[in-house]
């Protein structure tokens, strides 16, 4: 594939489906502020992802709706990680902050790539990611530190995710023409500041770090492999789009 | 077991009925903090409402959201609502000052000491901080039912007397019917440099009912299939 359609279909996949999956704890929050705070943040990854489909419109794609809600799961980029259910409230927190430091590094660094609209959007989300940073960070240092049970629990979350989350990394047949067009810094780059900024949190808390690097990545979902939960959302997300999908929202 | 529309309740499992609920203890809440935005650059902050929450820095995430998720704005503040000494409420034509305990002779003349020129002069300043006192953060309420605004900060040794320097450094200011004084140091405050956590936010047109223009469509449904508002 292009690099730059390759690089944006990964980017706008993950914040489509983490977007659609956070949403799913809209009214079921632990209490009402953090429902609110959780809910408006999978709304702006839902917005995130259409920045990015219409800019792959603008190149030539299908529109944005389309390429949402009719493709199938192994048509997807997304990473493992963010196809799986919203668990616990520990499990998604913990994906939170792995995710979303991933995110912040990643348009940091996409704010000086060569393909200037992508560098645009990427700049003008700086602020929002650095909110979701701040949440993230905020609850991982608190729980972090908090009871027996809440330690615990973040730590097996921690244990159970990280695999995953080193499958955001996980590169494509593109990566070399990615990185050296100028397009982005390339994945491997991207994982040493990401593992050197959630250190920097997790060295706050109770919580114990494994070897990161020497975990197995969960790889696969850049090249439409994917957990049997990826189908299944689809067609929770798509199922009013797929009633009329003529009909103009 | 529940049987929704929605398919994230029939995935909980619920039952039809929810079980009898054990007492919960008294305080079982987390505390709250109270919030004021700024909506632009150099405006008076304004208070906008309060959120629970288990420390400040939570409480400013959560007031994000909660009071400045649609709208422009340039700056957040939160602090503790038991931080916030009330004066009584009186009525639209009353100051609310004048409800204040009359001063005895000795607090009068430690009042007046007191430097109306904040911030001017930094010896006298640093000089009354070793004495004890502290920054207080003064809040108008104009008139019921409108929000508290920040008018500015006094210098003084407890909240009583705070309200006391208020009085003398603000009197001028009518009408007032109700007035906030917290400590500054009690306050969580958002950084300038991170007033870039609300660039985007006048951008999202999709969280305002008025964004979404369905009348029309309403009007011709309604035509098309014979509906009307008796049916």
């Amino acid at each position: 594939m292009n690099p730059t359609l390759d690089l944006l279909y990964r980017l706008a996949d993950d914040q489509l489906i983490l977007g659609h999956r956070n949403s799913e704890w809209n009214g079921l929050g632990p209490i009402l502020e953090e429902d609110i705070a959780f809910s408006s943040m999978a709304q702006d990854k839902l917005g995130h992802s259409l920045q990015l489909y219409s800019l792959l419109r603008a190149l030539g794609e299908a529109e944005p709706d389309t390429v949402a809600f009719t493709r199938n799961a192994p048509q997807f980029h997304c990473c493992q990680l963010v196809e799986l259910p919203i668990g616990e409230y520990d499990f998604s927190l913990t994906r939170h902050f792995l995710f979303d430091h991933a995110e912040l590094l990643r348009f940091e660094a996409l704010a000086t790539s060569s393909y200037e609209p992508l560098a645009q959007v990427a700049r003008k989300l700086r602020g929002e990611l650095k909110y979701h940073a701040l949440h993230a960070n905020t609850w991982m240092k608190r729980l972090g530190t908090a009871t027996d049970e809440a330690i615990e629990r973040m730590q097996r979350s921690l244990d159970f995710t990280l695999p995953y989350a080193l499958g955001i990394f996980e590169k494509t047949d593109a990566e070399a023409e990615i990185i050296s067009s100028g397009l982005f810094v390339g994945e491997d780059e991207l994982r040493g500041r990401w593992l050197e900024s959630i250190s920097k949190v997790l060295a706050q808390t109770a919580l114990e770090v494994p070897d990161v690097l020497a975990l197995t990545p969960v790889m696969g979902g850049r090249y439409g492999q994917h957990t049997e939960h990826l189908q299944p959302l689809l067609d929770e997300m798509a199922e009013v789009f797929r009633l009329d999908p003529t009909a103009d929202w | 077991m529940i049987h929704s529309h929605d398919p994230r309740m029939n995935r909980l499992g619920l039952p039809d009925a929810p079980a009898t609920a054990a007492a919960k203890g008294a305080l079982d809440q987390f505390g709250t903090y109270e919030a004021f935005h700024q909506k632009k650059e150099g405006a008076p902050f304004v208070y906008v409402g309060p959120v629970h929450a288990p420390e400040a820095d939570v409480a400013f995430l959560f007031a994000k959201e909660q009071y400045s998720r649609r709208f422009a704005c340039t700056g957040l503040w939160v602090v503790p609502t038991a931080a916030i000494t009330v004066t009584d409420y009186v009525g639209d034509q009353e100051w609310a000052y004048d409800s204040l305990p009359l001063l005895t002779n000795q607090q009068a003349a430690a009042t007046a000491t007191a430097d109306p020129r904040f911030g001017d002069d930094t010896a006298a300043e640093e000089a009354a901080y070793a004495a004890g006192e502290e920054d207080y953060d003064i809040f108008h309420l104009k008139k019921r039912g409108k929000a508290h605004q920040h008018v500015g900060k006094v210098r003084a040794n407890s909240p009583a007397q705070a309200l006391q320097v208020a009085k003398a450094v603000f009197g001028d200011q009518r009408p007032v019917v109700n007035v906030w004084a917290a400590r500054s140091a009690d306050f969580l405050r958002s950084d300038d440099e991170d007033r870039d956590i609300w660039t985007t936010t006048p951008d999202k047109k999709y969280r305002d009912a008025i964004s979404y223009k369905v009348q029309d469509r309403i009007e011709r449904f309604k035509a098309e299939t014979g509906t009307s508002q008796a049916d």
